[in-house]
């Protein structure tokens, strides 16, 4: 009991000393929301973030993450905290597309600038909260009807494909799965299949494998990121079907050497490192008394193949 | 000490009820083993692929992560405990396996067999803890565990910096889809260790003193047996298995990433329940969670074969569960009348 109570005590006065703080530094303080520090993509980004921070030294960096991509109220809370702390400006990788409007548009409201990267917030969400925000981030869309292009191109028309999307209801797998939609349609392609595995490799694992049973004559894989894309493969390699090609999505270290052989065909770069660091930049420059950012700032995204890769 | 178990106050069987009771068991895994049988015989008529060779050895591959978790699960649930770190402990138990697997002054044998210690002494001592800790403060598992998948998935994200560890050795990746004779060697592993609990809970006076635990604590206890040493032995399996399953998991997928095994506690949890082990604890088989095991990978794999979207599945899956509850309160009646 007595350890809660100090405990309470501490807490509490943390938390009356954090305005004030923030409030107080000369240079803006920018609060970093991310979906999750929990994985490769996320972490390079905040590392990317970090070392900006320190490169440009204009300004002051917080960040928070959570624990898993679907938590959506500890980023809630996170923006939050960050209105009651007063900072300058939000930068934000919304958990969820829609259920974030809301508290966003309560910082907008602060005065705070709030900038959108990485996924776009719902525009129609956004229509009916009466709030115009900018979006810095990649087509997902697009990367993954680049990186389905690239396996029609080796397939060839009449290929039979199958998908493995992400999470059901998150934006940027229903923007994948369409990009796939897109190159499987113009690539003539024949869909056998499309299931999630929740970006699980393990899950892919199993799942593809089944459809390997219900398909035996699949030759080519779209997977909506590479954590699924790795799983694929090893099943590939189980069944001893070398033939199937696969392509996968975000580009993380542990595909490099499956690209290099030839097992995972192509990947997608998002420059994820580079995505917060550009958003930052974007929202710097209207806290300075920049013009309001408008539409959608698309940021770099690159197929890469064994060719390219690093 | 052992002989001082007394019929009338304890309802743990003694010598003298152990037949009658292991007939009773047997009974209600038949059931489970029926309903498993229906599956198959339906998935097998209404899909072209279920019933060949391939699907079958995908099938076993694919339970074989969840059916050493059930193992251990069914320890801490026949005792009346619950265990929900097991998903964060298989992350963490691969993350610290992975780490020493890469290091790359050691032969591919030791790398391997300190890599297995480690993912075993890793999931040891988690379960010491979940365990110590629930009986020396009096706990609810439920609470501690809960503490304990924030404090491994924690750990695992510590300890790799939140990076995925991969490349490890390729004999080590190539025995993770070794068959023998259609079967998976993974398979082979877990079925040995369905064997080995088997055992233990069936036939040692340790086993029996677990259901005794979970049907009637406090005459274990008057019968002067130490609750605390049952308790922590029961979690400290479960976390050993987890270990084992960590290292197979990393054989079979070639990596080992923080944010693995998410929800995989529930997986297991289901597996057990509708084995039929009572949820109460004193109840139950590990053939039954070995069923069990089998019903949700068939479910999973049948499900897809049939054409049935993700949503769908989810659903019935869902619906087992509850069905396999609702069974088990019918299957008390009749087993108590």
């Amino acid at each position: 009991m007595k350890f809660f109570t100090a405990a309470s005590i501490i807490a509490l006065s943390v938390a009356a000393a954090l305005p004030p703080a923030a409030v107080a530094a000369d240079k803006p303080v920018v609060g970093l929301v991310m979906k999750s520090l929990a994985n490769d993509f996320f972490k390079n980004m905040l590392e990317g973030a970090e070392a900006h921070e320190k490169k440009r030294g204009d300004y002051e960096l917080k960040a928070i993450g959570m624990q898993n991509e679907t938590d959506f109220e500890s980023q809630l809370n996170g923006v939050e905290n960050f209105i009651t702390q007063g900072v300058d400006a939000i930068v934000i990788a919304p958990a969820d597309s829609r259920a974030m409007v809301t508290p966003l548009k309560k910082a907008m409201d602060a005065g705070i600038t709030v900038v959108n990267f990485d996924v776009s917030l719902d525009e129609q969400a956004k229509k009916d909260a009466g709030i115009d925000l900018a979006f810095v981030g990649p087509d997902n869309r697009g990367g993954a009807k680049m990186v389905g292009e690239a396996l029609a191109k080796s397939l060839g028309a009449g290929g039979k494909v199958v998908i493995l999307e992400g999470n059901p209801g998150a934006d940027n797998a229903a923007q994948r799965k369409l990009g796939f939609e897109d190159a499987i349609a113009e690539g003539k392609l024949d869909l056998l299949d499309s299931r999630t595995a929740h970006w699980e490799t393990e899950e892919a694992n199993s799942v593809f494998s089944t459809m390997l049973t219900a398909h035996p004559d699949i030759q080519g894989v779209m997977a909506a990121n590479d954590s699924m894309a790795i799983g694929v493969i090893k099943a590939l390699d189980v069944a001893g079907r070398s033939d199937i090609k696969v392509v996968g999505f975000d580009n993380v270290p542990a595909v490099a050497p499956l690209v290099k052989d030839g097992k995972l065909l192509a990947t997608v770069d998002q420059f994820g490192s580079q995505m917060a660091a550009d958003a930052i930049d974007k929202a710097l420059e209207v806290v300075a008394g920049g013009p309001k950012l408008e539409g959608w700032v698309k940021t770099n995204i690159e197929l890469v193949t064994k060719d390219n890769v690093k | 000490m052992m002989q001082a178990l007394d019929k009338t106050t304890l309802n743990a069987p003694t010598e003298a009820t152990v037949s009658g009771m292991s007939m009773k068991l047997l009974l209600r895994d038949a059931g489970i083993g029926i309903a498993l049988l229906l599956l198959i015989v339906f998935f097998s008529l209404s899909t072209e692929h279920f019933l060949t060779s391939n699907n079958i050895s995908n099938i076993l591959t694919q339970i074989t992560i969840n059916l050493i978790l059930a193992i251990g699960m069914t320890f801490v649930i026949l005792i009346g405990g619950i265990d929900l770190s097991v998903g964060s402990m298989l992350a963490f138990c691969a993350v610290v396996a992975g780490t020493v697997l890469t290091i790359p002054e050691l032969s591919v044998f030791q790398a391997v067999g300190l890599a297995t210690l480690a993912a075993i002494g890793t999931g040891v001592v988690c379960g010491f803890l979940n365990g110590w800790i629930s009986a020396f403060w009096g706990l609810p598992s439920f609470i501690v565990t809960l503490g304990m998948l924030n404090i491994a998935r924690g750990a695992a994200l510590q300890v790799t910096d939140a990076r995925t560890i991969y490349s490890f050795p390729p004999s080590f990746n190539a025995f993770g889809s070794q068959m023998v004779v259609g079967v998976p060697v993974v398979f082979l592993i877990a079925l040995v260790l369905v064997a080995v609990a088997w055992f233990v809970l069936s036939k040692t006076v340790f086993g029996r003193l677990l259901y005794g635990i979970g049907n009637n604590e406090e005459a274990v206890r008057l019968a002067g047996h130490s609750l605390m040493f049952y308790k922590v032995a029961a979690f400290t399996i479960a976390g050993a298995l987890v270990g084992i399953a960590a290292m197979i998991y990393m054989a079979r997928l070639n990596i080992a990433s923080p944010i693995i095994g998410i929800g995989f506690e529930l997986n297991a949890i289901a597996a057990v329940i509708i084995g039929g082990t009572s949820l109460n604890g004193g109840r139950g088989t590990v053939v039954g969670t070995l069923l069990g095991a089998c019903i949700i990978g068939v479910l999973a794999n049948g499900l897809i074969l049939f054409g049935l979207s993700d949503f769908m599945r989810q659903m019935i899956t869902g619906v087992v569960i509850i069905l396999a509850v609702i069974i088990d309160k019918y299957r008390e009646r009749i087993t108590a009348s």
